[in-house]
């Protein structure tokens, strides 16, 4: 048989099969999607027209082990097949197991999709500079040689440090080679060496939860491995979906199938959509209103309180904080959670179900039923995803659902576990970063505050860590592999203003596989080699009681001029007369030689460089079989007690009660408030908001999408015709609106509009749209952003305590376009 | 006589991630538009207002689809060119050499498993990897697939382990064209015909 | 409008002009051979026999168009024992055959009137034929069931008869004006004016007839679509909007016009109204085609296929 096609062929047949035959118009919406990862075609060093061509699939000549390195929490491997020099074809793992016990790491769709990732049109070629004159972000560029583009980061570099302090230039927020170990640790190193820079804290997947549940556990501890739920009579999955933000073949939405397929414990899904966990696993879906998890937690509680149902030997014995007996010294009477549920405490509320059901939309017999449920079920095993953190007050929505498994006891146990996100063992990698000399810290998501107001910014008003107040703003950032620049950040029009304005940050560095939209706001942007052209050695992430080791085999030599991380670091450490240092006279292949060993010192049983090439995959097996959070403090919490101040599980947080005397909220929103308890705080915004604003009545959140982690993998043409940008709708909000699935709409709010096809659906509650998150910011002339990027409608205002993205905290309203 | 050969598929296990469809277009370097493995979303349900409440009575559900080798393939019948044929495996195929491209087959199908490539101006379509199976390796979509959803082999074999089902929407009656399919269904699924729902991705087919 | 399938649309609705205006044309020979000198017939109806050859050779040109490559075209005939498009190629080209033969040998009056009288017999139910032929082609699709359906032989039919009578009369008129011109404004003899008086009335009544059946398919098809539910109802969704009213609206436009074409000749002297038939048999026709066009289009547009 002929083979068919090649990406540059031009779109065959193009229309969908049930549209073929309708107007030609309707099927319009999904025919400017797929174009638009190509937008940027007439960029010099961008586009179709000199972009490399594929070979038709082929089996190859050979396979090498390589993997997806981008930031989806898995961690599959991938078999590039070459043939003469070209990418033919991506397999991936063809080791392990189809059980729970080293599971083979297929790749999910994204992986899959590798050799147009690396063969795209939208692949940066030459390292080029914003032309003079013109505004950043209006994506006019000329092309410069390398030696032209590391000299005037070095020589600007050393001006920024000189003139405003090393603590002006800032290594941004980035996950694009989350995955990567020399991959992504060259950059870092390279400024640490240079004197440091403005570190971060947080992430924007995981501010608040990292940042407070530290406050109840002592540290952010991940709960029971999945694989633990074989031991559980309840599995609720708490705003938690890793069939789909997770879809490794050898990780948690794999462990996750396996577990029900094999147990059938029952389990509950509560998430505003019917994610494709609900879809997959769920014995009871409930749809919650974004936001509201401290109030259905507040009710259960109520429920659990008031029918007998608490673990009080449990509490009595590992917590501080639930009863006005175990409260810290000095606190007033009244603030113990047990009065704040009862309503005995100084809010005066009792947190019944029916004041939840008319917070949250759930009626009161299905809250009474969970609380039941989870009180009677032990052990029960709750786990939360982070959507429900990444709220205005997101630190009490994660804190308050651990209160569930604290009040059961079903901490510590097989079977539970503490309330955070499933559990998994972890890989001791060595890896090729550099501390920071640094200290001075500010929340991965303050950064644009710092550009604009950096000097004025304080510990107590904005979470600055490491001293009371900045020295001064950031005047240079240089951004890796990373779409946090404009794309993942909060109110792109807002950041799109302030970049634009290159007299606040004085130089943007961009490095970069394709032109993403953060790539346009560039000064100085550098291509990178994908690591289809690179050599690592990597290790798993979340993947449940099996952890592991690859080595990425460098496949294909450097596309065009493209150098690799450690290539281009290596040659801006001479011109900074750090080469010395930054190399420790090591190449990048005797670097990952370096780092095997140093790995095998821990691991003796760890393969060689020629094992793994043959081999693929070392795993390691969990000894203890399935892992369980807290296990030793719930043994002997005396000889191993958590590492809050007391020792104890802080349902009172003492450290909380008196930061809420000191830190300012001057000027801040409704909601920016710290509790000591885990309390509900409507917020701005928030649900009690949506039902009474008439303007933007609508709720919307962003769920992650198959199609993308985050924005990586988003101009991938397979990836845009298999999972094109959609806004989820109800059914009922839809009808009101007129609105028919696949109709083009409009999303918009005072801060932005984004225009995309509506998926009218059952599966998400009325009153709540969701945007897929990470679609690539593409403003047309008017300002209407018709990629679709949720950040669009978001905005920058931090939550309160960890100072993160509150970025599912929207209200907006939706109409046909 | 050689076993004819079909598909089966575990809808409780499927997510719509897509990694067969894509794993499948990588393998045979297959365009934009030309899609031999499809996943369609089929959803429907009802929601309960209750003042500030809701209730939602709500079900959804995937089916990967590819060529189904059918017992008695449509697309055979219809081709006027005798380019679509049916090897003594079972396994549908159609002669590049023959194909005029009248997309007959395409309209006749139900399970659109005959595409147009307009490069080629012909039609193109699943031959269950039969390099690989050749190589005594599973199709490209078996062995991608994350949840281990997909499995091939003899279809009485497949029918003895799973049972017979294959009607379930949005799917066909199988009485059409008696598909080689072997379907696990979801807790949810809907018999075909029943029309409780919709395909939920229309564009994406 | 929907154009996809502008190929189809272009070839079956001028295959089925070109069968139905040969056994009209056949009808008015048999008919009227009974009354007039067949030289006096002949000369009348040769000219548009003439005319269908070109209609079906673009229809078969256009069909090509509908190829995805059409170096593989003599493939088409392979499965005639199976497939219903195969067996329309091969009655399609053998109604334009046997039709050019049929042509030739009235041009060249080869052999016995009464031979060429079976051939063009024989052409006519190879027309008739074709147009079975082809509605098999949808109505056999049990996957679509916007066209496995008794409308679809009777819509196909009804074009067929329909736009060969109007093309008929329009050929008719074209020809006689023609041959005035030629003539330098000469008036028709009176058993020319006689023939087409007769003629027309006959090809009129005959298209008013067959639009009275096209309004019984069409919202009976209608129904019967939405009634069934699914990918049925899908397809009946196309019969709305613009250009589902623009299709009633010509047709209903050529129908009265047709109305006004066989009032006058019912009460009409012969000469007066001879430019004015002209204008109204060609505008009838031309509405109608345009009509028959967009329900063509219509036709193709409501595919929905059952499944996925």
């Amino acid at each position: 048989m002929t083979t068919v096609g090649t990406q540059e062929k031009p779109q065959a047949a193009g229309l969908p099969r049930r549209s073929f035959l309708k107007w030609s118009g309707a099927a319009g919406g999904g025919a400017v999607l797929v174009g638009a990862g190509a937008s940027f075609g007439l960029l010099p060093g961008v586009g179709a027209a000199n972009a490399a061509r594929m070979s038709p699939a082929d089996s190859g000549d050979k396979a090498v082990w390589n993997a997806c390195l981008v930031n989806c929490g898995s961690r599959c491997a991938l078999r590039l097949h070459v043939k003469d020099g070209t990418l033919v074809k991506v397999g991936t793992d063809d080791t392990g197991s189809d059980g729970l016990d080293g599971p083979q790491l297929r790749a999910c769709v994204r992986g899959r999709s590798f050799r147009h990732r690396v063969y795209n049109p939208d692949r940066l070629k030459t390292p080029m500079r914003r032309k003079p004159g013109t505004k950043r972000g209006a994506g006019e560029w000329e092309e410069i040689s390398w030696d032209e583009a590391l000299d005037t980061i070095a020589s600007e570099h050393a001006r920024v440090v000189k003139e405003h302090g090393q603590e002006a230039v800032y290594l941004q927020y980035a996950s694009g080679t989350a995955g990567g170990n020399i991959t992504s640790g060259c950059w870092s190193r390279l400024l640490s060496l240079a004197g440091g820079y403005l570190g971060y804290y947080g992430s924007y997947s995981t501010s608040q939860i990292t940042y407070a549940m530290p406050f109840t556990y002592g540290a952010r501890i991940e709960s029971n491995s999945i694989g633990d739920t074989v031991h559980s009579n309840l599995v609720i999955y708490w705003g938690d979906n890793p069939v789909e933000t997770r879809m490794s073949g050898g990780g948690n939405m794999y462990n996750a199938q396996v577990a029900k397929k094999d147990f059938k414990t029952r389990t509950i899904v509560i998430d505003p959509r019917y994610s494709e966990t609900a879809l997959d696993l769920a014995d009871q879906w409930i749809p919650i209103r974004p936001g509201t998890d401290a109030a259905l937690v507040a009710a259960c509680a109520h429920v659990l309180i008031t029918e007998d149902l608490v673990d009080q030997e449990f509490l009595d014995t590992y917590c501080v904080g639930y009863d006005e007996e175990h409260m810290p010294e000095g606190i007033p009477a009244g603030s113990s959670y047990k009065s704040y549920i009862l309503g005995t405490g100084p809010d005066g509320t009792v947190k019944t179900p029916e004041w939840a059901s008319e917070i949250t939309g759930i009626p009161v017999d299905v809250i009474i039923q969970l609380a039941r449920e989870i009180g009677t079920a032990k052990p029960c095993a709750i786990m939360q995803g982070w959507g429900l953190q990444r709220q205005a007050n997101g630190e009490n929505n994660c804190r308050a659902v651990m209160m569930l498994p604290i009040l059961t006891g079903n901490v510590g146990i097989h079977g539970g576990g503490n309330g955070s996100r499933e559990g998994t063992i972890k890989f001791p990698l060595a890896r090729m970063g550099l501390a920071n000399p640094i200290k001075t810290k500010i929340s991965c998501f303050m950064w644009t505050d710092a550009i604009e107001r950096g000097a004025e910014m304080t510990e107590i008003a904005d979470g600055v860590q490491g001293k009371p107040q900045l020295d001064g703003p950031i005047k240079m950032i240089i951004n890796v592999a990373g779409n946090a620049m404009i794309n993942q950040h909060s109110d792109t029009t807002r950041t799109a203003k302030l970049l634009e304005d290159d007299s606040l940050c004085e130089l943007i560095v961009v490095v970069e596989n394709h032109m993403t939209s953060s790539a346009r706001y560039a000064d100085i942007l550098l291509p990178a080699t994908t690591n289809a052209e690179e050599d690592d050695f990597i290790a798993s992430e979340y993947s449940g009681d099996t952890a592991y080791a690859m080595i990425v085999d460098k496949a294909i030599e450097p596309l065009y001029d493209t150098k690799s991380h450690f290539d281009m670091c290596v040659d801006l450490s001479r011109k900074m007369g750090l080469e010395e240092e930054f190399t420790e006279g090591r190449t990048l292949q005797e670097w990952r030689t370096e780092l095997i060993a140093r790995t095998k010192k821990d691991v003796p049983s760890l393969y060689s460089e020629q094992e793994f090439r043959d081999k693929g995959v070392f795993r390691l097996s969990n000894p203890d079989g399935t892992f369980v959070a807290s296990k030793a403090f719930r043994e002997d919490p005396v000889a191993n007690p958590l590492t809050t101040p007391s020792g104890k599980i802080e349902i009172f947080s003492e450290r909380l009660w008196e930061r809420s005397k000191v830190w300012t909220f001057d000027g801040g929103k409704k909601g920016d408030k710290l509790t000591a308890l885990p309390e509900h705080v409507p917020t701005w915004e928030g649900a009690e908001e949506a039902l009474t604003n008439e303007k933007y009545p609508l709720q919307c959140i962003g769920h992650h999408y198959k199609g993308r982690t985050h924005s990586s993998y988003g101009s991938v043409d397979w990836l845009i015709e298999a999972h094109p940008q959609v806004v989820w709708m109800n059914t009922l909000d839809a009808r009101d609106r007129g609105i028919d699935n696949d109709d083009v709409v409009r999303v918009f709010n005072d801060r932005g509009v984004i225009q995309l096809p509506a998926r009218v659906t059952p599966r998400i509650m009325p009153g709540v749209l969701s945007v897929p998150q990470g679609a690539w910011y593409s403003p047309d002339k008017d300002g209407v952003d018709t990629g679709g990027c949720i950040n669009t409608l978001t905005d920058w205002h931090p939550s309160p305590l960890s100072k993160g993205n509150p970025q599912h905290t929207n209200l907006v309203q939706v109409e046909k376009a | 006589m050689a076993a004819e050969l079909g598909f089966h598929f575990d809808q409780t296990l499927c997510n719509g991630c897509k990694a067969c469809s894509v794993a499948c277009k990588d393998k045979h370097d297959l365009p934009v538009g030309v899609t031999w493995r499809r996943v369609a979303e089929y959803s429907g349900g009802t929601w309960q207002r209750d003042g500030n409440t809701v209730v939602p009575n709500v079900f959804s559900y995937y089916t990967s689809i590819a060529c189904n080798h059918c017992e008695d393939p449509i697309c055979v019948r219809v081709c006027p060119t005798t380019a679509m044929s049916q090897g003594p495996d079972g396994v549908v195929t159609v002669d590049q050499d023959v194909c005029v491209g009248c997309r007959y087959c395409e309209w006749a199908c139900p399970y659109s498993a005959p595409q147009f490539d307009a490069e080629a101006g012909h039609m193109t379509k699943c031959d269950l990897c039969a390099d690989y199976r050749s190589e005594g390796k599973d199709p490209a979509c078996v062995a991608a697939c994350p949840s281990r959803a997909l499995s091939y082999g003899p279809v009485e074999e497949l029918r003895a382990e799973h049972g017979d089902l294959a009607g379930v929407e949005p799917l066909p009656d199988p009485a059409i064209t008696r598909p080689r399919l072997v379907i696990t269904p979801h807790r949810d699924a809907q018999p075909s015909g029943s029309g409780t729902g919709s395909v939920a991705n229309p564009e994406e087919l | 409008m929907h154009t996809a399938e502008l190929p189809m649309i272009v070839f079956t609705v001028a295959a089925q002009m070109s069968v139905g205006a040969f056994v009209v044309l056949g009808i008015v020979q048999v008919v009227a051979g009974r009354k007039f000198a067949a030289g006096t017939v002949e000369k009348m109806t040769d000219t548009a026999l003439y005319a269908i050859g070109p209609v079906m050779v673009l229809g078969l040109i256009a069909s090509m168009f509908h190829m995805g490559d059409p170096m593989h075209s003599l493939n088409v005939i392979r499965h005639f024992d199976s497939s219903w498009l195969s067996r329309e190629i091969v009655f399609g080209v053998g109604f334009a055959g046997l039709g050019f033969l049929f042509a030739l040998a009235q041009w060249f009056k080869w052999g016995s009137a009464r031979l060429r009288q079976v051939l063009a017999g024989v052409t006519a139910v190879v027309g008739l034929c074709l147009v079975f032929v082809m509605s098999m082609i949808y109505y056999t699709l049990e996957t679509v069931p916007a066209w496995h359906t008794w409308a679809t032989p009777a819509q196909f039919f009804a074009t067929t008869f329909l736009l060969g009578s109007l093309a008929v009369g329009a050929a008719f008129m074209g020809s006689i004006m023609w041959r005035r011109r030629s003539a330098g404004g000469a008036e028709l003899d009176e058993s020319t004016a006689a023939l087409l008086t007769g003629s027309l009335k006959g090809v009129g009544l005959g298209a008013v007839a067959m639009l009275g059946v096209e309004f019984v398919i069409i919202p009976l098809h209608i129904s019967n679509l939405s009634a069934a539910g699914g990918a049925a109802a899908e397809s009946a969704a196309v019969f709305s909007g613009v250009w589902f009213v623009a299709r009633l609206v010509l047709v209903f436009a050529g129908a009265g016009l047709l109305g006004v074409f066989l009032y006058r000749y019912a009460s009409h002297a012969k000469d007066a109204g001879v430019r004015m038939l002209a204008i109204v048999a060609t505008s009838a026709f031309v509405l109608v085609l345009a009509g028959e066009l967009i329900g063509r289009s219509q036709f193709y547009e409501q595919m929905t296929r059952i499944g996925m």
